[in-house]
């Protein structure tokens, strides 16, 4: 947690993700086809926010910005204060649609695969995912294969490997939509306790509005192709947040205040 | 059905046939003179296995089979890699090499005598010729079988490309892979004993061919009783390695 420590450390509220005017173009057969337009976001450090917008705005390809994955036409990304230009395991970490667990590891390998890209011993790798497992609730699940598991826990084994290296900012996109109903509700509360236990910074993409307001510190809206930020929405909801919290009233204001705004721009 | 009840049928098949084999051409059901029975053919695979003519050609043409395997394999392998990794070269080479592949492949044996006359090249370049486009083929499907989701994964958390290339595209293709050597050793296999038949002077496929023609049936059926015992084995280590392989695959 060292760049969280940083800034906790006395240096004056840095960032943990500073997005300046970022816009892109694809190369289509005639001319470009603009994706992304003059996007801008400040995400202090430790803070939950949430983008949501509807499909095809580029939330995904923003996501995919920030991690290094993909190249913009124009504008800046930085995280703690460093230019990215490539996927920086060091400060961020992705957790990815489909949980994309690799099917040849069991689950422990497949916790220690970042780890073991960097030549870790074996009992290094063990030291750092045995605490990782247990975060995320699957003690004793370790030697499974990913075909042993079950959608939701597999979700989880995506967490604890985007965990394992400690990154301060954890980007996460739509990692609970291919879950049911049930499954995705008790997902986010898990987030919401692995997040309290960890203090990372977290960017999360979703379609579900209702995911976005139980989830958030903030609340990012994006408008349909070309992707802009449409509005910016505080959630002051009190924290730690139960199930109960979405039949109270605030909760249905605010949610009604993005549909809202998903729907007037369309 | 439970598993001791399938083993047991198939040892109540297997023996069977060969019941029937021995017994049938010693009641003349069948002319034993095109059939003759078990025994027989067990006592003539004995006498013929210690013949030094025969381990010679025992000798060449395993030796042909494994040679053109080690040239076929790597050929076809990096062909076909380069096919699917290479959009440009995937363009250009993709439908001729389905043409290709397509033509029975034993009529271009005739050129191979023309070219490498009938020794050990010969059977060689043939065999390797007609397995290295299943190898092709089958790499082009294993690198196509590699999902780019893992590709992506493993580059958030910073591979480099020799990192995903030993620790994505290689797991990944690996069932595939083994798969590949074991259909691709058939072709092989087949290949150097087509190209014996035709025209050699050493070779099992030869003396098999011999046999035949001067109508030694025990011979014959031994000579068969032996290449089946050897693609047998080879064929089933194989898929014994694929399967410890791939204990992930559902």
């Amino acid at each position: 947690m060292q760049y969280v420590a940083d800034v906790t450390a006395g240096q004056d509220a840095r960032a943990a993700i500073e997005i300046d005017r970022v816009s892109h173009v694809y190369a289509g057969a005639e001319g470009g086809v603009p994706a992304l337009e003059d996007i801008s976001m400040r995400v202090a450090p430790g803070r939950f926010v949430v983008i949501v917008g509807p499909s095809g705005c580029g939330k995904t390809s923003l996501l995919m910005m920030m991690a290094g994955l993909r190249d913009h036409s124009a504008g800046r990304i930085h995280v703690h204060g460093a230019a990215i230009s490539k996927p920086d395991p060091d400060r961020v970490g992705v957790i990815f649609q489909e949980a994309s667990l690799f099917p040849w590891l069991t689950t422990l390998d497949n916790i220690e695969f970042p780890l073991s890209l960097r030549g870790l011993s074996r009992e290094e790798r063990r030291r750092k995912s045995e605490p990782m497992l247990s975060l995320v609730g699957l003690s004793g699940f370790g030697a499974r294969y990913p075909h042993e598991l079950s959608g939701g826990m597999k979700q989880r084994v995506s967490i604890a490997r985007g965990l394992v290296q400690d990154p301060p900012v954890l980007l996460m996109d739509e990692p609970f939509a291919a879950l049911d109903e049930q499954t995705r509700m008790t997902m986010g509360h898990e987030l919401l306790r692995i997040w309290s236990t960890t203090r990372k910074t977290v960017v999360f993409i979703t379609h579900s509005l209702t995911e976005a307001v139980y989830l958030a510190d903030e609340v990012y809206v994006m408008s349909p192709r070309p992707g802009r930020i449409i509005d910016h929405i505080e959630i002051d909801l009190p924290r730690p947040r139960t199930y109960e919290v979405m039949a109270t009233e605030p909760f249905g204001r605010l949610r009604e205040r993005i549909w809202q705004q998903i729907r007037r721009s369309q | 059905m439970k598993r001791w009840h399938i083993l047991a049928v198939r040892a109540v098949l297997l023996l069977l046939v060969v019941g029937a084999w021995e017994w049938a051409p010693r009641a003349n059901i069948v002319n034993p003179m095109l059939l003759p029975p078990l025994t027989e053919v067990l006592a003539m695979l004995k006498v013929q296995v210690a013949r030094p003519a025969v381990q010679e050609a025992i000798l060449v043409t395993g030796l042909e089979v494994i040679v053109a395997f080690l040239i076929a394999v790597p050929l076809g392998a990096a062909a076909g890699i380069a096919i699917a990794e290479f959009p440009y070269a995937g363009a250009i080479f993709r439908p001729m090499l389905f043409y290709v592949f397509s033509i029975p492949k034993s009529i271009f044996l005739p050129m191979f005598i023309l070219v490498f006359g009938i020794g050990f090249q010969q059977k060689v370049a043939y065999a390797a010729f007609t397995t290295a486009f299943v190898v092709l083929m089958s790499a082009t499907a294993a690198v196509e079988s590699v999902k780019s989701d893992y590709v992506l994964v493993a580059r958030s958390f910073g591979a480099t490309p020799m990192q995903i290339l030993w620790r994505i595209y290689l797991p990944s293709m690996m069932p595939v892979l083994l798969e590949t050597l074991r259909i691709s050793m058939i072709f092989n296999f087949t290949g150097v004993m087509i190209a014996e038949m035709y025209a050699s002077r050493t070779g099992i496929g030869h003396l098999i061919s011999n046999w035949g023609e001067n109508f030694q049936m025990p011979q014959l059926f031994a000579g068969v009783i032996l290449l089946a015992a050897v693609a047998i084995a080879f064929n089933e280590t194989v898929r014994y390695l694929e399967a410890r392989c791939s204990t992930w695959r559902t």
